[in-house]
């Protein structure tokens, strides 16, 4: 009776301890499985060897040591402490949104003790700016890549599994997208719409979908011929059904890992788009200052550098935690 | 006989993206706000001059007669006049005159990433997991997460400005002069010309753009190759020449090295769209007056048939380098048939 009693989910176990207090039982539920998803043996004492042999193997704590590596450790902590900037930006500047945004003395002053890192040409502080600019950067990109993901998703998805004319349509006009340059295919987006944050995700977040669509539709054509795909259909399941059941949740993988490395490449190409200045003027954004520093490159080299070094460190951080994340979900590419 | 056929084929497929990319140009062209006469005219017209131009500029028809026009002008380089710069130049020379360059730079870069990040791939993957082999990954790493625009402003600082020994901006020396026109390439303008001096000067300014634009695809390219490279060191036949008794160079530059190379092709192919993005950003911040200025004039003053032809040699490029590496597979690999 006492392995019985071992095997059950912690769940269960404080339930009987405390059964009166619901939210203090789903709190301790959750802090539990937080502590056995991120410390291993955490839960060494409540389970017995051979419990012990399985969980190693099979749980998804493997993934997390998958992860464990330098490189990707690195990146999370990259991206953690860029997702702070952007989250706590008002406690980090001593300058405000407003302030950053006005114009004031002191055109490219180098740095003094008010402004560490110097001003830009409209006198504003470049560490207050540097700050900021994580904000719009991730604003951009995050919303751009979930809409290129559920759309390309969904065309790939339907091309891959219907075949025959409605993916010839979807996948020729996909190659039309993929020819077409990207970086003048976003300029001529924003200028036909507008110079607004939304309309840059937007373009973005078309420009993206050929990428997603192309990269499922190669695994769904696969996956579409296995046997418990037939086996739903056997079982009466609706197209629809079977699409996005059964299909989409096992060729989900190669899209996830691309995923996060994207969102590296998409920070980049807009930061490109600033630069050559298809962006939002009223945003404070990195490539924006880039572009303003660069007549002033030789009297003003802080101008153009720190916000460089932002992107860059923004950057390898998602690319990083791409690499890592690649590694672990899929150890076969591990050599790339 | 069969190259002959495979190359046509391919050709024959091509057709119908290329058709989609003019045409979305041309639609999405025709969206952008604004006035392409307005931008001809200037500030001061009267409405007999505006008429007469949008005449002259065929805007006066309907939109799909225009289309019809356009594509039938395509064919025949007729590609209509510029409205935004050099006012009235035709845009055939324009394009020709700036594309020339952005492909220059991008050939240069393509073939330099390429042949450096083959050999450093190579060396990653024979030194696995040494400190070598950590080095280059994370110098490719960084050259795939740094902005190019900003790393080419850096290198400008730091070696024309600090230690000025290569020209920060422009293609040429201002007072140097250029070749007569033949092909429109400056390379080859020269040297019919016998001018090889203006191939030196040319070849010196575009240094560090090369430089800079070839990181782009360095990392890719390095990756590919190391990851390929390591499969193949796995192989039975690599095995037998190490067994039979081969130097170790010989086992990689002979047995190995050509096996590992296909999808490392693939790589740098596709990789070329991205390559002629950056070569944009990168005249842009060298001030190198190609592709991109006029790009970026172009849509702001809606000029569309400058942008048309831009849009339709990017990718007319882009397609035939990738129908190049295509090619290219049956060189490294004989067993590859058409």
């Amino acid at each position: 009776m006492e392995h019985e009693s071992l095997t059950q989910e912690p769940e269960k176990k404080t339930k009987s301890k405390e059964s009166d207090n619901v939210i203090k039982n789903i709190f301790s539920w959750i802090i539990n499985n937080i502590k056995f998803l991120l410390i291993p043996a955490s839960r060494l004492d409540d389970l017995t060897f051979r419990e012990r042999e399985y969980e190693m193997k099979i749980s998804k704590r493997k993934f997390i040591r998958r992860l464990k590596s330098t490189l990707t450790i690195l990146g999370i902590s990259i991206i953690f402490f860029i997702v702070t900037l952007a989250v706590f930006a008002p406690w980090f500047s001593q300058y405000s949104f407003e302030h950053l945004a006005g114009i004031h003395t002191g055109m490219w002053d180098p740095p003094s003790p008010e402004h560490p890192l110097g001003q830009t040409n409209l006198g504003r502080d470049i560490l207050g700016r540097m700050i900021y600019g994580s904000r719009a950067s991730l604003t951009i990109a995050l919303p751009a890549i979930f809409f290129s993901l559920v759309f390309g998703v969904i065309f790939g998805v339907i091309a891959g599994f219907y075949g025959g004319w409605p993916e010839s349509i979807i996948m020729r006009i996909m190659d039309i997208f993929l020819a077409f340059p990207g970086l003048i295919l976003a300029m001529v987006f924003i200028y036909i719409w507008e110079q607004r944050i939304e309309y840059i995700m937007l373009a973005y977040g078309i420009i993206g979908i050929p990428y997603y669509s192309r990269l499922i539709r190669g695994s769904v054509i696969q996956a579409r011929e296995l046997p418990y795909v037939q086996a739903a259909k056997v079982a009466g399941a609706s197209n629809w059904r079977i699409m996005f059941k059964h299909i989409l949740p096992n060729c989900i993988q190669p899209v996830i890992i691309s995923f996060t490395f994207d969102i590296g490449g998409i920070i980049l190409s807009l930061a490109g788009l600033s630069f050559l200045g298809f962006s939002d003027p009223q945003l404070i954004e990195w490539g924006n200052d880039i572009a303003e520093a660069r007549g002033h490159l030789y009297d003003a080299p802080w101008g153009a550098m720190w916000p460089g070094i932002m992107i860059l460190i923004t950057v390898l951080g998602f690319m990083l935690f791409g690499d890592g994340l690649r590694d672990a979900l899929d150890p076969r590419l591990r050599n790339l | 006989m069969s190259l002959i056929k495979y190359i046509a084929r391919r050709f024959i497929a091509l057709l119908p993206v290329l058709f989609g990319v003019v045409t979305l140009t041309f639609f999405l062209s025709r969206l952008m706000p604004g006035d392409p006469v307005l931008a001809f005219l200037g500030d001061r017209w009267t409405t007999e001059q505006y008429n007469y131009q949008l005449h002259r500029l065929g805007l006066d028809k309907p939109i799909i007669e225009q289309y019809v026009i356009y594509l039938g002008d395509l064919f025949t380089g007729q590609w209509g006049i510029s409205v935004s710069i050099n006012r009235g130049q035709p845009v055939w020379d324009l394009v020709l005159e700036r594309f020339t360059r952005t492909f220059d730079i991008a050939i240069l870069a393509i073939i330099i990433s390429s042949i450096v990040g083959i050999k450093t791939g190579i060396i990653s993957a024979t030194n696995r997991n040494k400190p070598k082999d950590t080095i280059f990954r994370g110098m490719a790493l960084i050259g795939v997460a740094i902005p190019v625009f900003w790393m080419g402003m850096i290198l400008r600082y730091i070696f024309s400005y600090l230690i000025p020994i290569f020209p920060g901006l422009n293609y040429k020396n201002p007072g140097i002069g250029d070749p007569p026109i033949i092909t429109h390439f400056r390379v080859i303008d020269s040297i019919l010309s016998g001018q090889i001096y203006l191939i030196i000067d040319y070849l010196y300014h575009l240094i560090l753009p090369v430089f800079c634009l070839s990181f782009i695809t360095l990392a890719g390219v390095v990756r590919q190759t190391r990851s390929s490279m390591l499969e193949v060191l796995e192989q039975d036949y690599v095995r037998t020449a190490r067994a039979k008794g081969c130097k170790e160079e010989d086992v990689i530059n002979i047995h190995a090295r050509k096996n590992a190379m296909i999808p490392t092709v693939t790589v740098i192919g596709m990789s070329f769209g991205y390559l002629l993005g950056g070569a944009i950003l990168t005249e842009t911040t060298f001030n190198l007056n190609g592709v991109g200025a006029l790009v970026m004039i172009a849509i702001r003053n809606t000029d569309y048939w400058v942008l048309n032809a831009v849009v339709f040699c990017i990718t007319l490029t882009f397609v035939m380098v990738n129908l190049g590496a295509d090619l290219i597979y049956g060189l490294i690999d004989p067993r590859i048939r058409y």
